[in-house]
């Protein structure tokens, strides 16, 4: 279980990737309510929601030295 | 300078119309819209199928390409008067994006040969995988990495509205390739499918989504997703181009699918649809078409949109004659959006709050298009390069104006 960077709530890592469903042409879906992450200098944070996201994508590295 | 069609290309236009008259319902069309039902693949239900194959067989896909390559060799203005009808049933016959004139511009003859008829035959269809994040309006700043090892290369990261993710059979991906290089270099493109390994799609619910936008709607898409790669490994035939000059081919690919019919093409069926409107409509024994404010917004949104066209003819008529197209798609990816926020905007002045409704209601215009029409031409302006990037493309290109930077603060004394 990891935690939002921006509002420390705790995220499902494993259900915000788990597969819900198939594209046609063969990609794994997930459900969008399990929460969704980010690729950030090699590491892949997790987020409760998009709106967190989008904060941390303006100021990573306030968020993750604790500054924000 | 002859601006009419020849005696040909009006008796292909007679043609199309004739068999758009013969061959499409509105239900076909219902299915054939991708935003109609958001589960099921563009053109991809039974009735769509057939009516590819039959407009397949006709000639009528990817009219400009070559005939070694699945396509009729043909001229553009040919495909542009093919796409203005049958944009005007709903239908769309675009080969979709800027992969196939990328592919054609800097693919390997392998990557021509294979690609090319399959898109041309709707049976393969790219995603477009460039924005991220981080990394939207200004692109070269993407981190999505493709490391290479051995024959392959392992791809980590994501990418943010890849519109078709959920319903395309291949991705047109940039990434990064080179860390250390400059931000514009060390940036290659990729092509491979969906189905690879470590792909994930997830979905994001645009304003047109519940209810979904009506057939005819200018950008009424009511899905775009998030893409994620985990550990993903493809070939290093993947490439398009370069390795490390990927910059350069996606930029020209995103210049070369702005030629042609499009922008013109997003306004056709919704100022048409419009003026039909106004001049089939009665109230009290009185015609919108009669009023004076009516009829001035009228016509100043068809000249306006005769720019649109006069735009998209000379972007056509500059390749056509093997010109360099450096700044003009873009200023139409100005002009065409813009007019289409100004045009929903008359709309909604002329014919009051009834626009504003959405398919959903019963007092709805039109199943709801007007309304639709607004929400979709705030999207035209952002998708596929916003309205103030294409106006940077201009300063830069057009005018040969320096590239922006903003002015140093100045510290008060």
């Amino acid at each position: 279980m990891a935690n939002c960077p921006v509002c420390k709530q705790p995220v499902d890592e494993a259900a915000a990737k788990a597969q819900t469903g198939m594209t046609p042409g063969g990609a794994k879906e997930v459900d969008p309510k399990m929460g969704t992450r980010q690729f950030h200098d090699g590491t892949w944070y997790y987020f409760d929601s998009l709106e967190c996201r989008n904060k941390f994508t303006r100021n990573p590295d306030g968020y993750l030295s604790g500054a924000a | 300078m002859d601006f009419a069609y020849s005696a040909e290309q009006e008796a292909l236009r007679r043609e199309v119309r004739q068999f758009i008259k013969e061959n499409v319902t509105p239900e076909l069309a219902d299915e054939a819209n991708p935003e109609s039902d958001v589960e099921r693949p563009r053109g991809q239900g039974p009735m769509a199928a057939a009516l590819y194959k039959k407009i397949y067989d006709r000639g009528w896909l990817g009219i400009t390409y070559p005939k070694e390559y699945g396509g009729q060799g043909g001229d553009r203005l040919t495909q542009y008067i093919v796409e203005e009808e049958f944009t005007r049933a709903g239908i769309n016959i675009t080969l979709g994006g800027s992969g196939a004139p990328a592919i054609m511009a800097a693919g390997t003859e392998e990557q021509k040969q294979y690609y090319i008829p399959r898109l041309i035959k709707r049976e393969v269809s790219f995603c477009l995988g460039f924005t991220e994040p981080h990394a939207g309006a200004d692109l070269a700043n993407l981190r999505c990495s493709a490391v290479r090892d051995g024959d392959d290369y392992v791809i980590n990261g994501q990418k943010m509205y890849t519109s078709a993710a959920h319903m395309s059979t291949h991705i047109y991906l940039m990434a990064r390739t080179d860390r250390n290089a400059p931000k514009h270099e060390g940036i290659s493109i990729f092509l491979f499918p969906m189905d690879t390994p470590g792909i994930t799609v997830r979905p994001l619910w645009t304003i047109q989504n519940n209810p979904t936008a009506p057939v005819g709607t200018t950008y009424g898409n009511s899905r775009t997703n998030e893409t994620f790669f985990d550990d993903v490994r493809i070939h290093k035939s993947c490439l398009l181009g370069e390795e490390n000059k990927g910059w350069r081919v996606g930029s020209m690919g995103l210049n070369l699918d702005r030629v042609g019919a499009s922008r013109y093409l997003i306004s056709v069926r919704r100022d048409e649809d419009i003026v039909n409107w106004v001049k089939n409509n009665r109230f009290d024994g009185y015609s919108p078409a009669e009023n004076p404010a009516i009829r001035d917004k009228i016509a100043e949104m068809w000249i306006e949109a005769q720019v649109c066209r006069l735009m998209t003819m000379r972007s056509m008529s500059i390749v056509e004659r093997g010109g360099k197209f450096t700044y003009e798609g873009s200023a139409e990816k100005v002009w065409a959006p813009e007019h289409g926020v100004r045009v929903t905007e008359a709309i909604t002045q002329m014919l009051g709050p009834y626009t504003t409704l959405l398919r959903t209601s019963a007092h709805a215009i039109e199943d709801g298009v007007f309304a639709h029409n607004v929400m979709g031409s705030f999207q035209s302006g952002i998708n596929h390069g916003s309205v103030q990037v294409m106006r940077d493309q201009v300063a830069r290109r057009g005018l040969e104006l320096p590239s922006s930077r903003r002015p140093k603060k100045v510290e008060a004394k």
